[in-house]
């Protein structure tokens, strides 16, 4: 779905949130390539969040301009394009899997919402369960359907934001592979937010450090492995924090 | 934690602006010449002293309908261009107005003692401040329930305008039910006794300048809170980079 | 449009699931009804009866407040209302989805309040049904609008239950006495009043349009 012709999946110039002297994110100039993933990093309250429901379309930037996929301005059209994973699940209890699925295309407007939800049901091998409540969900199954839900609206930007808190190792690994493989598959850009450096070692090709909302881009290089990562991530913080007062 | 991340004196001194000081003057010199033409204005034959609240009352109710209305007009004005300074404003002008409201609602019913014998009564004019009142203390209790500045901003806009429209629809409600007025009519039929004109129009003038003065200095307050909350927020951070979030 | 039929779906098929909400709002307005009834007994005179609209219809208002507060509450479960603010529509329809889910329960409990109430009171609301059922569906739609509008902000606040009663009841006075009225014309037998049904449905129109258009703002983070 990217419109091809070397325009970046997401451009950010200038972008900035600020409420009244409270500064989330200073000034940020971004691109990303199409199919590419970026890893944002950084400590807490770094302004993480704010960029990405800034590209989500939850939020309102204070000033600079943000285009996604090629898109113009406009917030709703910005979430069409957007499919986002979160920690929450966004899923609705009394719902069974299928149901759940076809509410979510039905939301984004697309017509074929029976079609689509088995074909997603099939990808993430929840067939079995597609008729049972997602409220009886384990963690692992309610955080499979909700990566089938996000992907039902084939997001030509798929945001995750965390996704691998509070799954045990070997869920977080096999989350990990299917994202891998769910990107390798849709040809979808890919930001990833995360402080497991390990993780997005593994997953990004770029890499972006904020901390107190000011930001520092990573190369290729620094992602290599945990280790250089690690070490990377940690003069980027300790630069963008300044002398501690 | 040094002094230099501190607001400095003087920034906090020298924020008294012209404009400040000129209405404040101005609001003191305005009252001592509406204080001596309300003892000079003649008493009332009919009502007798207690008439003098109309040099009061009246004067109370321009100010809290214009406090409400700016909180309405700088409320959109913040959701169309998402500027804080028109949210500081718009919560300043419905704190004062809610003050001038308090004090419509309070020297109301001695009037209403004095010349109706009862302390309230269910008409039109009475029950539609009220419920104003009602809307603008739920718009300051919604602020300050609401985590979240940029959101509570938003809620609160949201709301102020929905209160501000309502006002007509209720006013036709209060009609239906009955709620005839009984308030005097003075300024549409232009009735006001001799020598009564002055000191009451002065009365006005006192009002809409207090509440100016104080909607000033009341948006700056907020303007303070707010850079008071930003340093805070950024000496968690240094006393604790991976602790306090903003955004999370 | 395909949005708004989605949310309307989703919230109807979850009510039906639980039937919690019907249930809650159903039992709180038969107590209050029964509170009302012992609080202020009606006599034979018309003094004694002319409240009784009003005592209707504060049972309904009330029920209305737990309704809404619960239809929201239900969205905070696994964030499900960012899902909704994700919506790529405008999010008036997200609203009108929201509102009607919320109108066809609120009917549902109306009815069953009123026939309770006619029982109650001795209240002959059979032969004018029809009419009483189209003032009861403007006020229910009104309540439905502004109170969809309100419970989206409150649910997000650190009061939650008690702020949306706060914020809503101020405001609801149009199409309460619209309301109130139009019943009260019905009873007396002077037919359908001209002016509580254009208050009415004026006061519908005002709400409808500030609510569509205030939810924008209110779903943004």
């Amino acid at each position: 779905m990217s419109d091809g012709a070397g325009e970046p999946a997401i451009r950010a110039r200038a972008l900035e949130k600020r409420f009244g002297p409270v500064t989330a994110l200073h000034p940020l100039d971004l691109d990303v390539a199409p199919g590419a993933t970026l890893a944002v990093l950084g400590p807490n309250g770094a302004g993480k969040s704010t960029l990405l429901r800034m590209l989500a379309g939850l939020a309102r930037p204070t000033s600079g301009e943000l285009r996604v996929a090629g898109d113009g301005d406009g917030r709703a059209a910005r979430r069409r394009r957007v499919g986002l994973i979160g920690h929450a699940t966004f899923l609705v209890p009394a719902l069974t899997a299928r149901e759940n699925l076809r509410f979510a295309a039905r939301l984004h407007g697309l017509a074929d919402a029976e079609a689509r939800a088995e074909h997603w049901l099939a990808e993430l091998d929840l067939e079995g369960a597609a008729d049972r409540r997602s409220g009886t969900f384990s963690r692992g199954m309610a955080q499979r359907l909700s990566i089938a839900r996000a992907l039902i609206t084939e997001p030509a930007l798929l945001l995750l934001d965390e996704p691998f808190t509070g799954l045990d190792p070997d869920a977080a690994e096999r989350l990990a592979s299917r994202l891998a493989d769910a990107d390798r598959r849709s040809g979808a850009t890919t930001l990833l937010v995360t402080h497991d450096l390990a993780r997005a070692a593994q997953l990004a090709d770029q890499a972006l450090v904020l901390a107190r909302g000011r930001s520092h881009g990573l190369d290729e290089a620094c992602l290599a492995d945990a280790t250089v990562l690690t070490g990377a991530y940690h003069d980027a913080v300790s630069a963008l924090q300044g002398p501690r007062g | 934690m040094s002094d230099a991340t501190l607001p400095s004196q003087t920034s906090l001194a020298g924020t008294s602006s012209l404009l400040q000081r000129t209405t404040g003057a101005l609001c003191l010199l305005l009252a001592a010449v509406w204080a001596i033409a309300v003892v000079q204005a003649p008493v009332d034959r009919v009502q007798g002293i207690v008439q003098k609240i109309l040099y009061v009352h009246p004067p109370c109710a321009f100010a809290a309908y214009l406090g409400f209305a700016m909180t309405a007009f700088y409320g959109a004005l913040y959701l169309w261009k998402g500027d804080e300074r028109h949210d500081q404003r718009a919560r300043a002008a419905a704190g004062v107005g809610v003050l001038f409201a308090t004090l419509l609602l309070l020297t109301g019913p001695l009037w209403a003692k004095g010349t109706w014998g009862k302390w309230w009564s269910w008409d039109l004019r009475l029950t539609l401040t009220l419920l104003l009142y009602l809307v603008y203390v739920s718009y300051l209790l919604l602020r300050s329930f609401t985590e979240g500045s940029e959101r509570a901003a938003r809620f609160a806009a949201v709301y102020g305008i929905a209160g501000l429209m309502v006002i007509p629809l209720n006013y036709f409600a209060i009609d239906l039910a009955g709620g005839r007025s009984i308030h005097p009519e003075n300024l549409e039929r232009g009735s006001l006794g001799a020598g009564m004109s002055l000191p009451f129009w002065l009365g006005v003038a006192v009002a809409i300048v207090a509440y100016v003065h104080l909607w000033l200095r009341r948006t700056e307050v907020e303007h303070l809170r707010g850079l008071l909350a930003a340093r805070e927020a950024t000496m968690a951070h240094r006393d604790d980079p991976g602790g306090a979030s903003w955004d999370s | 449009m395909r949005a708004f039929a989605a949310i309307l779906w989703k919230d109807l098929l979850v009510e039906w699931r639980g039937r919690d909400r019907l249930a809650a709002m159903g039992v709180f307005a038969l107590l209050v009804v029964t509170v009302l009834f012992f609080a202020a007994p009606p006599g034979p005179l018309p003094s004694q009866r002319e409240h009784l609209p009003g005592l209707l219809w504060v049972a309904v208002v009330f029920a209305s407040v737990l309704g809404l507060n619960r239809s929201f509450a239900l969205e905070l479960e696994n964030d499900a209302l960012s899902a909704l603010a994700l919506a790529p529509v405008d999010r008036g329809w997200v609203f009108l989805g929201k509102a009607m889910a919320s109108l066809v329960v609120l009917l549902v409990v109306q009815a069953l309040t009123s026939l309770v109430f006619a029982l109650f009171f001795d209240v002959d609301l059979a032969s004018v049904a029809g009419r009483y059922a189209l003032v009861a569906f403007l006020g229910a739609l009104g309540l439905s609008s502004i109170g969809t509008l309100f419970a989206a902000m409150a649910v997000r606040t650190s009061y939650r239950e008690v702020m949306l009663p706060l914020l809503l009841l101020p405001l609801l006075l149009p199409v309460v006495l619209g309301a109130v009225r139009a019943t009260a014309g019905l009873l007396d037998g002077e037919g359908l009043l001209f002016e509580p049904l254009q208050l009415l449905l004026v006061s519908d129109g005002v709400y409808l349009i500030i609510s569509f258009l205030g939810f924008e703002y209110v779903l943004d983070e």
